[in-house]
């Protein structure tokens, strides 16, 4: 059980800055994702929290300790690798049984506990074994199984399902899941993938070039993103963006591009004031428009329809919006061709806003 | 409209077309097997003369035309060596000392043993040294990076670009003057140790840094210390790196004459090629006990090859990481 706090956390490379500046807090039991596209310097500060590497500035506390200097065998932290990084020459029991060996345990306890794990990860029929002799996805359990057996305090990953196949993949990610919720310790898991970081974190952080674009819940980065970045990096296929001018309506606002007008809800006044005028990015998810639903209530955007993409459980559909070309999720059942004309409904609320030269949002922190 | 031959010509441009062979089949093998022949007589060839000659009385060695294959197999080369009897020369047994009687042993053959311990003893010491001083040296200089990592880098390999012979003077004054080691074994151990652990540093920085990082830091977070995680994983990861670097430096001590003969002086010290070496004298050489020396001092290294050579497979580090 351990909180780990980042104080201003920097790394450099001679010129490079890896990690600019970091502040964050990782709770009690937590399950923290730290996602980004590579080269984001999420792996760096996982490999600092590890004690792999050092900071070259700011404080890093577990539980109010500073652990700077604290090399990573005092750190009681656990670590699972992308590439496993299982002991070539030892037998499976032999890469679980490692770590307590070298805490000098009973022989027998370490026994029990590695058949114990062995089991849970099922994986017991293979303790003979050499990694050579194994599957991907055995080593990843085994890499697991080396990891989970000495009961650490802060669990680390780095990107430990990348080198799986996609099905595989999905299988190891609920085994995770059930791993964090029987062992109750605190968890930081670096990947690159959005699907891993939705189903698994309980917060995620987004980072870009070093630095931390948003922190907050799947639910905040996904449906409130701070900046054009986060907003594009989550979700498949990705928003779609298009460059307009805002106007006052009323009350509102409406963001409006040669043929497009919307009226957008949630801005922030002040910013939206300070925008008017100016050009600003509407960002518009693919699943967020309806063909259904028409009605008064929302806005509508007319559009023909260019390219019809079929995925067996939906299809995507190309449109031009607004003199850009967008995708457009639609349901599976939906019969529609190339070169028709439809009309979709919009929710103002599930419109995006984005400062077209800073790239931030223009809604309120914290909208519904 | 293309014609035929252009056409086919197009068609050779773009696939490979089966050339007509340089030689015929057979021609080709018989070259290749008579190119083997004369390779395999040039690498065997010396071999074969050293042992065919140590098991021949000197007589029987000079006579002309050469004995190819031995008449007469004679082992009083190697009892010479390993049960030297000294025989007193006197007036009457006066042809013993002469070596037209195809008996003469000359009585440095005494020295052979001492001689071959010495190597031995040196040999051992400086592999083991060497492994132990550069598996520290190339693990700290692979895998931590510390203030000055590079200039240690290119310190160590500077030393590799002096040639031997221009330190001799000022390493026997410090032998002789400092520390007053001169005609001690030890004193060829660290000389040898300065040639070979350079060296092997680098091989082993090559080797270790194709190991992958992440299983070290695996170790580290499982609870190594660094010279655990040299323990645990980069010796046996890199064990076919070690064997290497141990036949190398045994190899490179069995086999130095020059700071061999400048730092030692009698048979203390001095090793395998000394004494041989001084089998050759003014006035006489007596091949066929040079030759049973040089067997002697062959097997050592054939039979540490043949042991470790198993160990001399790459191929470990298989299976540790997602290729």
């Amino acid at each position: 059980m351990a909180r780990i706090r980042c104080e201003n956390l920097t790394k450099r490379y001679g010129s490079v800055t890896a990690v600019d500046r970091l502040n964050l807090e990782v709770r009690d039991n937590e399950f923290m994702v730290l996602l980004g596209p590579s080269g984001c310097g999420k792996t760096t500060t996982l490999n600092i929290i590890a004690g792999l590497e050092e900071l070259t500035e700011g404080d890093l506390l577990f539980d109010d300790t500073l652990v700077n200097f604290v090399p990573p065998h005092r750190r009681d932290i656990a670590m699972v690798f992308q590439s496993y990084a299982l002991y070539p020459q030892k037998t499976v029991y032999e890469n679980i049984a490692f770590g307590l060996r070298l805490r000098r345990m009973p022989r027998q306890e370490i026994d029990r506990l590695v058949q114990e794990v062995a089991a849970d990860l099922k994986i017991a029929h293979l303790l003979d074994r050499r990694p050579h002799q194994l599957s991907g996805g055995q080593r990843q359990r085994v890499a697991l199984g080396r990891a989970i057996v000495r009961k650490p305090s802060v669990f680390l990953m780095d990107e430990p399902l990348s080198n799986l196949d996609a099905a595989l993949r999905i299988t190891m990610r609920t085994l995770i899941k059930k791993l964090h919720q029987t062992m109750r310790t605190t968890f930081v898991y670096v990947t690159h993938d959005q699907a891993e970081a939705m189903t698994l974190a309980d917060r995620i952080v987004v980072m870009h070039h070093g630095v931390l674009q948003q922190l907050g819940t799947p639910d905040d980065i996904y449906n409130r993103p701070c900046n054009m970045f986060v907003a594009s990096f989550l979700g498949s296929p990705q928003m779609n963006f298009v460059e307009g001018a805002l106007e006052r309506n009323g009350s509102g606002y409406v963001f409006r591009r040669a043929d497009l007008t919307l009226s957008v809800n949630g801005l922030a006044d002040n910013l939206a004031s300070a925008h008017l005028g100016r050009p600003v990015v509407l960002g518009l998810r693919p699943e967020d428009v309806d063909l259904r639903q028409t009605d008064g209530a929302r806005e509508t955007v007319a559009c023909h329809v260019g390219l019809v993409l079929p995925l067996g459980s939906e299809q995507h559909i190309s449109a031009v919006v607004g003199g850009e070309e967008m995708i457009f999720k639609i349901d599976k059942d939906v019969e529609v061709g190339v070169g028709e004309q439809i009309l979709f409904g919009v929710d103002p609320s599930r419109i995006h806003l984005f400062d077209a030269d800073s790239g931030l949002s223009l809604h309120a922190s914290g909208r519904a | 409209m293309t014609t035929a031959s252009q056409t086919r010509s197009n068609i050779e441009r773009h696939v490979a077309v089966r050339r007509k062979p340089l030689l015929p089949a057979v021609g080709r093998r018989a070259l290749l097997l008579s190119l083997s022949v004369l390779f395999l007589a040039y690498v065997i060839g010396p071999v074969y003369w050293v042992f065919v000659s140590s098991i021949q009385s000197e007589a029987d060695l000079v006579s002309v035309p050469p004995n190819w294959v031995p008449d007469d197999v004679t082992l009083q080369n190697f009892h010479a060596i390993f049960f030297y009897d000294a025989k007193e020369v006197t007036y009457e047994s006066r042809r013993i000392g002469d070596p037209a009687t195809g008996d003469f042993i000359p009585t440095a053959a005494q020295n052979l043993l001492p001689a071959l311990y010495n190597s031995v003893y040196v040999g051992v010491w400086v592999a083991i040294l060497n492994v132990l001083l550069s598996l520290t040296a190339a693990y700290a200089i692979a895998r931590i990076r510390f203030r000055g990592r590079r200039p240690t880098l290119y310190l160590i390999l500077v030393t590799r670009a002096i040639p031997d012979i221009a330190l001799v003077v000022p390493l026997f004054l410090v032998m002789r003057n400092f520390l007053d080691i001169v005609n001690t074994r030890e004193s060829l151990i660290i000389t040898y140790l300065a040639v070979t652990v350079p060296f092997t540093v680098f091989i082993l920085i090559n080797y270790f840094e194709s190991i992958p990082a992440d299983l070290g830091k695996a170790a580290r977070v499982d609870g190594c210390s660094h010279l655990q995680v040299l323990r645990h994983v980069y010796l046996p990861v890199g064990m076919p790196a070690v064997v290497a670097s141990l036949l190398f430096a045994f190899l490179t001590s069995w086999n130095e004459f020059v700071l061999a003969l400048m730092l030692t002086s009698t048979i203390a010290a001095q090793t395998l090629p000394i004494v041989i070496s001084g089998f050759v004298f003014d006035f006489t050489t007596s091949f066929s006990l040079v030759n049973a020396a040089g067997v002697v001092a062959i097997v050592p290294p054939v039979v540490l090859a043949i042991l470790f050579e198993r160990y001399i497979v790459s191929g470990l580090t298989a299976g540790a990481v997602k290729g």
